[in-house]
């Protein structure tokens, strides 16, 4: 393809993304070297690196960062175990479900975050039905705790959320032939081997997309966070709504986003040399 | 034998997923039929009244009109430019190709507070605040990632060769794109607009504070007296009714398109 | 004959009376309103914004959102405001005007104002009064609990609070400090003497999730806005609200302001001016049991029940020292995130 070419396909989205997303961006990034005033609206605008020192200074924000990078990659790792047997099994065994069954399976998407959230309330609160249900079997005693901690709000991030990983995996595995699988099966292949050095390399495109996906959208995520967590998950979402919409703190609400920024990349960085040399092994 | 037990086996697992992924959302159906004022699983009486007030209620109407219209508009843009970019990106191989790769990803990293806040700053010193435009281009931003994502990937799977091979047979561009890369791109289509429309559909933060008063989507309606008043029933049975409803689409949309493929 | 020139100088006499109110026919206008969902926009479509269109010819259009949301989106958009009257809390109006997004308070152009209670309008318009006082689980609290009652050791860790910073978390500090002896001012004695109730069960994003586990016996008391909790009160048996007297329930106030430089400034004062009328102050009185700032508005005795309404009450209310809370409110969101939640 001509560069001319790539240049006007990739030129509409790239514009779009330069002004109405790296211009705030840039914005921001000056707003998080100034600072508030105190009891006003009104920002200070001396350049201080004040706010950066009170984050890199103060554990508390450290750990909110730290909990929201790790929980999501648990999120991320947890959705990629579920959809890749789903999506699997929609792609080869669904026949004529699979139009419903992948309906059903994206329909946390469809309702937002907060109903299936008011749901999931519901079923893992101490009086809810998997704890009544556990212990009327007698499997407990008293009430597992499953909201207010990261259990909950894993739980509810995979569930909102598995939708965006098994979308991109099922739309690769639609390409892929079967006939690769078949061959190694017949040669004698064990199904792990089948996974580890057909399958997986294979479907890589889509794995890293759903990741991808997952892994920002539990970053970023907000509703389900506060509301299985009960106040009591530091996420860094959390910590921007409180200090951009309710402390309206922007100088350090922008500190705290561009932080994250610098860890993302950060590990950004480690993911592409993780999965080039799982490229080279595969 | 082993393979039967494999098959029921994995019929298991794949029913265990589908339950966890579905439980909440039945909970919610469930309780949109109870008759109570307020949010609640088990229902104590049945009744149909909250279903009777949602379809009565002229304001709930028009903020899921301007909900599926404004997720209609976004997506349409946000797909066909992720489209154009990833099918540049991924056949073109730019020089700064990864670079372009995360600018595309990049909105998906930021909490929508902030930028909101920020590009609300913005809009109001271009004269853009509360304007359709403005509203249209910042769904388009957060819903354009998504869509690209996945078109890279579906881009990355087909066989270049597919496309090479039918050129070489005396296909002109436009039927290459007709016959060869757009039916095999389709589900990779299909997953994005799916995607995006649903993001845009649900978005509450970026809505809240860059919509005008004319465009009081679904979603911020509903989360506008969370706080003060909880959850509206009405809302519930508004959710279980799209739930019904996206279900029927698609089971209705994969038999049409069945049916146009045999003809 | 006589009386009927007279009388006719009368009417139109009175019609000219009138004629400064619809001096100009307001057709193709539109007024923008920003204000929470629910309960309140209907009542403020019924009673303002319907006598206003009819009145105008004018169009209003809600916003709607949080007040915090609201308050973001006039210090973003100050110098082109797309809003021309919105509703804030009590902390948020001076706060605003202090800022010059608000116009201040002016009985000449809106005269309702005029019968507000006397040194209500502070920043905006008063429109509603509504105190911080007790939910509490009645199952726990067999008898009505006064705010030191929630020390008792064995309610440790059960109670419920709002997202910080809130009029809810503020009042509540302030509270606690008074129990220690002191006040908001010393905020070593707050913090202290509120971490001592322990970690929150909860905090709550909304209303249901607290009311359904409080009733359940699960959240001991949560500090609570009067208002949508009483009038929720019918649809949770195990739960009771109670205006504490020891101190009393922690004053606080909706107010309803006029963007500055908004692009409807006499439409705006028109809606203002209806909504601190006798009829919609009535109306929220009745329906939502928010009590009226107008001191024209006539309540029965059982509407007045749950409702502060009358000086004397609003007297016995605790009056915070918002201006100082606000400046301490990024230190204070620091250690409510760490002494209150993450002890």
């Amino acid at each position: 393809m001509k560069p001319q070419i790539t240049g006007m396909l990739v030129a509409p989205a790239a514009a779009l993304m330069f002004g109405v997303f790296v211009l705030p961006f840039l914005f921001l990034l000056v707003l998080s070297f100034w600072s508030q005033v105190p009891g006003s609206l009104g920002l200070d605008t001396s350049f201080t690196l004040a706010n950066y020192v009170r984050i890199f200074g103060d554990s508390y924000y450290l750990g909110g960062l730290w909990t929201t990078l790790w929980l999501s990659g648990l999120v991320t790792l947890i959705c990629l175990v579920l959809a890749l047997p789903l999506s699997r099994w929609i792609v080869l065994r669904a026949g004529r479900a699979k139009g419903l069954i992948i309906g059903l399976s994206i329909l946390p998407l469809v309702c937002g975050a907060l109903l299936p959230t008011l749901g999931l309330v519901n079923l893992l609160s101490p009086l809810g039905f998997i704890n009544g249900a556990l212990k009327s079997m007698g499997v407990i005693q008293s009430s597992l705790p499953l909201l207010g901690n990261i259990t909950g709000v894993t739980i509810g991030l995979v569930q909102a959320f598995l939708p965006l990983m098994i979308l991109p995996l099922i739309t690769t595995m639609e390409r892929l032939s079967q006939d690769y699988e078949k061959a190694a099966t017949s040669l004698g292949a064990r199904p792990v081997v089948v996974w580890q050095r057909i399958l997986l390399p294979l479907l890589l495109p889509g794995i890293v997309a759903g990741s991808l996906l997952v892994f920002c959208a539990s970053l970023t995520a907000f509703v389900t966070p506060q509301v299985l967590g009960q106040g009591k998950v530091v996420t860094f979402a959390s910590l921007a709504y409180q200090q951009a919409a309710l402390v309206l703190d922007w100088p350090f609400a922008s500190a705290l986003a561009i932080v994250m920024l610098i860890f993302l990349t950060l590990a950004g960085v480690l993911g592409a040399l993780v999965t080039r040399n799982f490229g080279r092994v595969a | 034998m082993r393979t039967r037990l494999s098959d029921a086996l994995s019929l298991v697992v794949v029913l265990t997923i589908l339950l966890f992924i579905l439980a909440p959302i039945l909970v919610l159906i469930f309780s949109a039929f109870d008759g109570g004022n307020i949010f609640r699983f088990p229902p104590r009486f049945y009744s149909l009244r909250w279903f009777e007030a949602a379809l009565n209620h002229p304001e709930y109407r028009s903020s899921l009109w301007i909900s599926t219209l404004l997720g209609v508009i976004s997506t349409l843009i946000a797909v066909t430019l992720a489209s154009l970019a990833a099918f540049g990106l991924v056949r073109g191989r730019p020089r700064y190709g990864l670079a372009l790769e995360v600018l595309l990803l990049a909105p998906l990293t930021l909490p929508l507070v902030v930028w909101a806040i920020a590009l609300l700053s913005i809009y109001a010193e271009l004269g853009m605040n509360g304007t359709l435009p403005g509203l249209i281009l910042a769904h388009v931003t957060i819903t354009l990632p998504f869509a690209a994502r996945i078109m890279i990937a579906t881009f990355k799977e087909i066989d270049p060769r597919l496309e090479a091979a039918a050129k070489s047979l005396g296909a002109p561009p436009s039927a290459v794109l007709r016959r060869i890369t757009l039916p095999l791109a389709l589900p990779g289509l299909l997953s994005s607009t799916a995607i995006a429309f649903l993001v845009s559909f649900n978005d509450v933060v970026v809505t809240t504070l860059i919509a005008g008063a004319g465009w009081i989507t679904f979603p911020v309606r509903t989360f506008s007296r969370l706080r003060t008043e909880g959850i509206d029933p009405t809302t519930i049975a508004i959710g279980a009714m799209i739930v019904v409803f996206t279900i029927v689409l698609i089971v209705v949309g994969q038999r049409l398109f069945q049916l146009s493929r045999r003809l | 004959m006589k009386r009927i020139a007279c009388f006719a100088a009368v009417a139109v006499g009175g019609l000219f009376a009138c004629l400064p109110a619809m001096a100009q026919d307001y057709s193709g206008h539109t007024l923008t309103v920003g204000t929470w969902g629910g309960d309140i926009e209907r009542l403020l479509r019924e009673h303002v914004a319907g006598p206003l269109e009819a009145e105008t010819g004018a169009k209003v259009e809600f916003l709607l959102g949080g007040s915090g949301d609201r308050l973001s989106k006039m210090a973003a958009e100050r110098n082109n405001p797309t809003m021309d009257v919105t509703f804030q809390n009590i902390y948020e109006a001076p706060l605003a005007l202090k800022d010059g997004l608000v116009v201040a308070p002016d009985a000449a152009a809106v005269p309702n104002a005029a019968d507000v209670w006397p040194g209500m309008n502070e920043g905006c318009y008063a429109m509603s009064l509504v105190g911080l006082g007790i939910a509490y689980s009645k199952s726990l609290f067999p008898e009505e609990p006064e705010w030191a009652d929630l020390w008792q050791p064995q309610f440790r860790g059960m109670m419920a609070y709002a997202p910080y910073p809130s009029s809810e978390g503020d009042g509540m500090l302030a509270v606690a400090a008074r129990v220690a002896g002191a006040d908001e001012h010393d905020p070593d004695a707050a913090f202290a003497k509120l971490a001592e109730l322990g970690a929150p069960k909860l905090t709550y994003s909304s209303l249901d999730e607290v009311l359904s586990l409080m009733d359940a016996g699960e959240i001991a008391a949560a500090p609570m806005i009067s208002g949508y909790v009483i009038s929720n009160l019918a649809n949770y048996e195990g739960i009771g609200f109670v205006f504490p007297k020891d101190p009393g329930p922690v004053l606080v106030r909706d107010m309803v302001c006029q963007v500055a430089n908004s692009p409807e400034p006499e439409l705006a004062q028109m809606f203002i001016d209806l909504a601190i009328g006798i009829d919609t102050q009535t109306a929220y009185a009745k329906e939502l049991n928010f009590g009226p700032t107008n001191s024209k508005v006539a309540l029965t005795e059982a509407e007045a029940a749950n409702v502060i309404n009358t000086p004397e009450e609003v007297a016995s209310l605790l009056q915070m020292d918002w201006p100082y809370v606000i400046e301490q409110r990024s230190a204070w969101t620091d250690r409510w995130n760490k002494e209150i939640l993450g002890q």
